[in-house]
């Protein structure tokens, strides 16, 4: 929008009013006509027979986690990270870390297996709650496990699985 | 009336709730779109102004419409939250001119209040997320990812619990949003938080600010490079930001609505709650915001929304009053106004109440409503169908035909009227005194009946009699060529054009005639097998003077052929089925597209699609527009041409949108039409009815007629009086001196026709009017209005006095006959087996009218009824009395004749909310409540029980979408005792965002039929935004929410004549109809409203 920015010269004393402030108004060229018509009927009513349906992914639904269990978590995964002192870092990427770190030292067939058996250690619930919900199925599927149920019922079931 | 109803808007919502400007349907494009309620408005900003786009309906009431640009993309998405918690987003895509949905979800939690203040949508303005504020205490975040795709929502628990206003900050490497809120010690503040993506949370803003105006509710985010936020309050403005704090003083006022003017944020326009506009500028040296100034610009419809659209001009919509386009004036005007408004949206919102009535006694209602509020009311008179307004007429019987002739080829005005009789013609003309009067044509016979009358080229004139063609001179008026029918045949039917003719004799004869200077050609001739009934040759091709189709009508074989000319070849017949003969065919041209009409001798118009070209027709279809022979004539109104069915119930048919419209013309039985654009007379038609010639030009062409009165004041009642011919209204008039506020309640008494105030009755200080009634009461002729109020003082929580006043209307005066204190408000009245009911606070009380021994009157307290929480809405029958209470729903109650009592007989014990209801029939009441659903309640007589008996059963539920204030009997069109139409009750209904809808009780078969319809309907009918049509229509609050029964959308149902024949045909084939009746069985449906 040009001529918009204009600061007004309001110093003017003759110019009464509200005056001086109402100069160069942004135009881009529309209502310039001397006559301005307009024509309020004939708006044709839309109907719609295609299908509205959004794509697949962008039928937005709301993360049902509690709010507190999610910021407990966050914060857990925080403090673990907190050494850290990366602002970029993405947590899934670092917990990832702590856990091939682990695994490295195992004799491992696979990433998955690698991942199991990390997570036999003391620190495994906090590193499954690191997990999304999609590794931990997968990891329970590795194990031949049900892969049904909430994100804490997953992580009791691999829990359990390990012990 | 019966429980299965058809529920259909007949004027759309016009209180606008949000206007938003970009570049939405292409990038080069501005785009003004407007939000009322249910449907948004799409504008296109041109040089010559706004030219409207489209209208599309929502499923859903509108909460929030934002326009927003996403990363790498070249035009604005429009982000949509509906107040039942679903959200969308739409692209416009060009090329399908289409729709878009690019992403939709719903964003309801299970858990939360929700906010008091109205929901929040904002999107920041560097597009990384969507914020929703729906619930107390939580904000709903939407993260975008960089690709501009959403991302799954989550919630942020926010402290602040009273929520004033929400916005995000331009400027912040993080999105930050800046929350004006109220403690619980009622001070207002502002907060700034950073949202966290990552960490799905809040932290800690740049800045904040404690205690702010008392009454700051708005806040304005400015854009870069200034920043920063603008806190409107009622005594001052604020400017803050992390590093300055300007502040100015403002006279009193609440900021309704803002508009950024400049792009860079430096001035706003702001409207207040009386109408002011004011213009607030943000001066700043560079980047450094060095103080504020506002200024009054002048007065415009209290704005619910501003946008500023360019080059000074400037939208304001309104939820209280019409709409309007403004321009800013550099130089104030005389009154010192810098505002010009140059166009009004007629906006019915909000109908606080309405009343049906007959002003002109032609058997069809109107509604009169009282619409809009605080200095904006108004009352609206809602007519349906074309006026005819009468500017002169002459007593003439039995006339057969009549048409226009000009005294020149190239004259623009018509100047005589040539009248047929059985057995003269009689030719009108106008004198220099502009009057009509009697004249010759010398050329003409006037000794016989005319068939048919044209222009014709070379300043010629035509005249078909029985017996022969005449042409005549226009100029000498005398004869130039005659054609002769060969003896022994008789002309039967004829018509011209001004270069052909075209005419029928018996035995199925048809002749061509071409005109030429000064001579008749009889071209063609053709013997067809049967007798013809009507003929057309009304050139629709390029060339205005010549045809090269003919329509013919036939008896016997009930058909309608289309004919070449000049060769007379036969191009294609179509069968019309049944015994009824065509009487009137008539080749038109509506909006590029041709069409053959053809009438029957029962009041059926067929039409077809017509391809000029090769001469098919297609596309049949059949509407009834009355029950005698219909005679069909082109008309032009302000330049397009509509088609005149005369008949004994005159139609005009026109086109929108592409498709064929009916309306009622207001005129009751019509023979003959044909237009007459006399000089005194411009763009006028000439009528002939019930022994009448009638000479009258013609309303705008559309469906609904509005006619405002503007009051100046607020009219929340109104009541008509057949006997008087006046209107009462309660009405309230705000006084805006400089120094307070106070308010003044009046009895008003207006003219119904006029309506000019001939009579005003102030109402105590303190009192209001809350009912009004025209009744009579037995022993005892006159007719009194009857008002109930009450005394709202500022210390009580619900009035504990109020008073019933009984007016007459003497010499067009109020005279104040009678009086009774009541101990509560008086929410309503009814006459009631010749005496007064009376709903005061909890209390149904009835009185009766007493004489006393000095012959003045008295209310006097029968009986009565308690056990409501509030009765606001009473309707009555016979002796039963139905309540709509403020939160028990809907009670029946009884009046005991011998007992002099009121007794409760039964209730519906569900806690809806009621904002009015109406009986339909002794069974089935309606009601409608606060979370805008519909519902109706039956009366369970046959009951076994005492406790099955006292139940109303649910037996509807419905969500409209819509307030309703006011439900009353009647019907918007006239009513036609042997249609169809004609035999279904309707209600109609009046709401807070203007809308005036129609509850129709149909015959349970067509119920059957329509859903079957309607549920088909909606697999073929996709809501805008993938929004649900079931779930939309669903009934729904805080309680429960199931699905519709028992109600219709017709809304869903009419829109089927909308959908293109290959959809049609889709729709037919599953329901196993034919589209001709479809479409026969829903336009006798439109008719309804």
């Amino acid at each position: 929008m040009e001529g918009s920015s204009s600061e007004p010269s309001g110093t003017n004393p003759s110019a009464s009013g509200a005056s001086k402030f109402l100069a160069n108004l942004p135009s881009r060229g529309l209502f310039s006509a001397n006559v301005i018509t307009s024509n309020p009927g004939g708006m044709r009513v839309y109907i719609c027979d295609r299908d509205t349906s959004p794509p697949e992914d962008q039928h937005i639904k709301t993360n049902q986690q509690n709010i507190l269990i999610r910021s407990l978590t966050l914060r857990k995964q925080k403090g673990d990270s907190s050494s850290k002192d990366r602002v970029e870092g993405s947590r899934k990427r670092a917990s990832e870390k702590v856990l091939d770190s682990r695994a490295s030292t195992k004799r491992t067939n696979n990433q998955i297996n690698s991942r199991q058996e990390a997570s036999t250690s003391q620190a495994s619930n906090r590193e499954f709650q690191g997990l999304t919900v999609e590794r931990l199925r997968a990891l329970l599927r590795g194990k031949g496990l049900s892969s049904k149920g909430r994100k804490d019922e997953l992580i009791a079931r691999l829990k359990g699985a390990n012990s | 009336m019966s429980i299965w109803n058809y529920v259909v808007t007949a004027h759309k919502p016009t209180n606008v709730t949000h206007s938003c400007v970009g570049n939405f349907t292409s990038p080069q494009e501005l785009n003004l779109i407007i939000a009322k309620c249910t449907r948004i408005e799409i504008h296109l900003l041109t040089p010559q102004g706004l030219q409207p786009m489209l209208d599309v309906p929502i499923y859903g009431r509108i909460a929030t419409l934002e326009l927003f640009r996403p990363h790498g993309e070249a035009q604005d998405f429009l982000f949509i939250a509906t107040e039942r918690y679903k959200f969308c987003v739409l692209q416009w895509d060009p090329e399908s001119s289409e729709l878009i949905t690019r992403a939709m979800g719903d964003v309801s939690d299970r858990i939360g209040r929700p906010t008091d203040n109205g929901q929040i949508g904002i999107i920041d303005p560097d597009c990384r997320l969507i914020g929703l504020h729906l619930y107390d205490g939580l904000f709903k975040v939407i993260p975008f990812d960089n690709r501009g795709q959403l991302k799954e929502a989550f919630n942020i628990r926010l402290e602040e619990l009273q929520v004033l206003d929400i916005k995000f900050l331009y400027g912040c490497s993080k999105p930050t949003i800046v929350v004006l809120y109220q403690d619980n010690k009622d001070a207002r503040h502002v907060k700034t938080y950073e949202v966290a993506l990552k960490d799905k949370d809040f932290v800690e803003g740049p800045w904040s600010q404690n205690n702010l105006d008392n009454g700051a509710d708005l806040l304005i985010p400015v854009p870069p490079p200034l920043c920063g936020v603008l806190i409107i309050g009622e005594e001052t403005i604020v400017y803050c930001s992390a590093n300055a704090f300007k502040a100015i003083p403002i006279r009193p006022s609440i900021t309704k609505a803002y508009g950024r003017v400049d792009a860079d944020g430096s001035r706003y326009l702001l409207g207040d709650h009386a109408g002011l506009l004011n213009l607030l500028v943000v001066t700043h040296e560079k980047e450094k915001v060095t103080g504020l100034k506002i200024e009054p610009l002048g007065e415009t419809s209290i704005a619910s929304t501003i946008s500023y659209l360019d080059n000074a001009f400037v939208y304001i919509g309104s939820s209280y009053g019409d709409s309007q386009l403004v321009k800013l004036n550099l130089q104030p005007d005389s009154k010192g106004s810098y505002v010009e408004v140059l166009e009004r949206y007629v906006n019915l919102g909000p109908i606080v109440d309405f009343c049906v009535v007959d002003l002109e006694r032609q058997g069809q209602g109107q509604v009169v409503t009282c619409s809009g509020a605080y200095k904006d009311g108004s009352l609206r008179i809602v007519r349906n169908g074309i006026g005819i307004n009468e500017q002169a007429s002459v007593e003439l019987q039995g006339i057969k035909g009549m048409w226009s002739l000009r005294s020149s080829t190239d004259d623009p005005f018509d100047t005589f009227l040539v009248v047929s009789f059985i057995s003269e013609t009689r030719i009108l003309a106008m004198n220099l005194e502009d009057e009509l009067e009697e004249t010759e044509i010398e050329g003409f016979c006037p000794q016989v009946q005319t068939l048919f009358c044209h222009d014709a080229v070379y300043n010629q004139l035509v005249q078909v009699t029985s017996s022969s063609v005449r042409l005549v001179s226009s100029t000498s008026r005398e004869l130039r060529n005659e054609w002769h029918a060969p003896a022994g045949y008789s002309v039967n039917v004829a018509t011209a054009n001004a270069t052909q003719v075209l005419l029928a004799t018996g035995g199925g004869h048809l002749v061509y005639l071409e005109i030429g200077d000064g001579i008749l050609t009889e071209v063609k001739h053709a013997q067809l097998e049967y007798e013809i009934s009507c003929l057309d040759i009304n050139p629709i091709g390029e060339n205005p003077n010549y045809s090269h189709l003919a329509a013919v009508g036939m008896w016997t074989d009930i058909s309608v052929r289309i004919f070449s000319l000049p060769d007379l070849n036969l191009i294609t017949k179509e069968h019309l089925g049944g015994e009824i003969i065509p009487r009137s065919v008539l080749l038109c041209s509506f909006e590029g597209i041709s069409y053959l009409l053809c009438a029957l001798g029962d009041g059926h118009l067929l039409n077809f699609l017509l391809n000029t070209n090769t001469g098919e027709i297609t596309n049949r279809k059949k509407v009834s527009l009355g029950t005698q022979p219909i005679t069909l004539r082109t008309f032009s109104s302000k330049n397009t041409t509509h088609v005149f069915a005369a008949s004994d119930r005159p139609t005009v048919i026109y086109s929108s949108n592409k498709k064929l419209l009916y309306s009622n013309v207001n005129l009751k039985e019509v023979s003959h039409m044909c237009p007459f654009n006399s000089a005194a007379f411009p763009d006028s038609l000439a009528i002939a009815k019930e022994g009448e010639l009638t000479i009258g030009t013609i309303d705008d062409i559309q469906k609904l007629h509005i006619r405002s009165i503007p009051l100046g004041e607020h009219a929340r009642r109104i009541c008509h009086q057949e006997q008087s011919r006046t209107f009462a209204i309660c009405s309230l008039k705000y006084n805006q001196s400089s120094s307070e506020e106070s308010e003044m309640h009046f009895i008003r008494l207006l003219d119904d026709q006029t309506f000019e105030f001939i009579s005003t009755y102030p109402l105590d200080t303190f009192e209001y009017g809350c009912s009004i009634l025209s009744c009579s009461f037995s022993d005892d002729s006159n007719v009194y209005y009857c008002v109930g109020t009450a005394y709202v003082l500022p210390e009580e929580n619900e009035p504990t006095k109020g008073r019933i006043l009984v007016f007459i209307v003497e010499d067009g005066k109020l005279q104040l006959i009678a009086e009774k204190e009541t101990k509560g408000a008086v929410y309503s009245l009814n006459a009631f087996n010749g005496k007064l009911l009376a709903a005061i606070n909890q209390k149904i009380q009835l009185y009766k009218w007493m004489l006393r021994d000095d012959g003045t009157h008295e209310l006097q307290s029968e009986c009565g009824h308690h056990g409501h929480i509030l009765a606001l809405y009473v309707q009555t029958r016979g002796d039963f009395i139905v309540v709509g209470d403020l939160m028990k729903s809907i009670s029946l109650l009884i009046y005991k004749h011998e007992e002099g009592a009121i007794e409760e007989r039964a209730r519906d014990y569900n806690a809806n909310w009621m904002s009015a209801v109406e009986i339909l029939d002794d069974d089935i009441y309606l009601g409608a409540e606060n979370n805008f659903n519909l519902f109706t309640v039956r009366k369970n007589s046959e009951g076994a029980t005492d406790e099955e008996r006292g139940r109303l059963e649910v037996v509807g539920e419905y969500h409209l979408g819509e307030f309703v204030n006011r439900f009353r009997h009647g019907s918007l069109v006239m009513r036609l005792p042997d249609s169809d139409v004609g035999q279904i009750p309707t209600v109609i209904f009046g709401t807070v965002n203007g809308v005036i809808g129609v509850i129709a009780s149909l015959p349970h078969e067509q119920y059957v039929f329509l859903e079957k319809l309607q549920s088909n309907l909606r697999k073929v009918i996709k809501g805008v935004g993938g929004l649900n049509h079931e779930q939309w229509r669903s009934f729904n609050n805080e309680k429960k929410t199931v699905d519709a029964r028992n109600f219709l959308d017709g809304d869903l149902i009419e829109s089927f004549l909308d959908l293109n024949r290959n959809k049609m045909d889709e729709i037919s084939k599953v329901i196993g109809v034919s589209v001709e009746e479809l479409c026969k069985r829903v336009e006798e449906l439109t008719r309804l409203h």
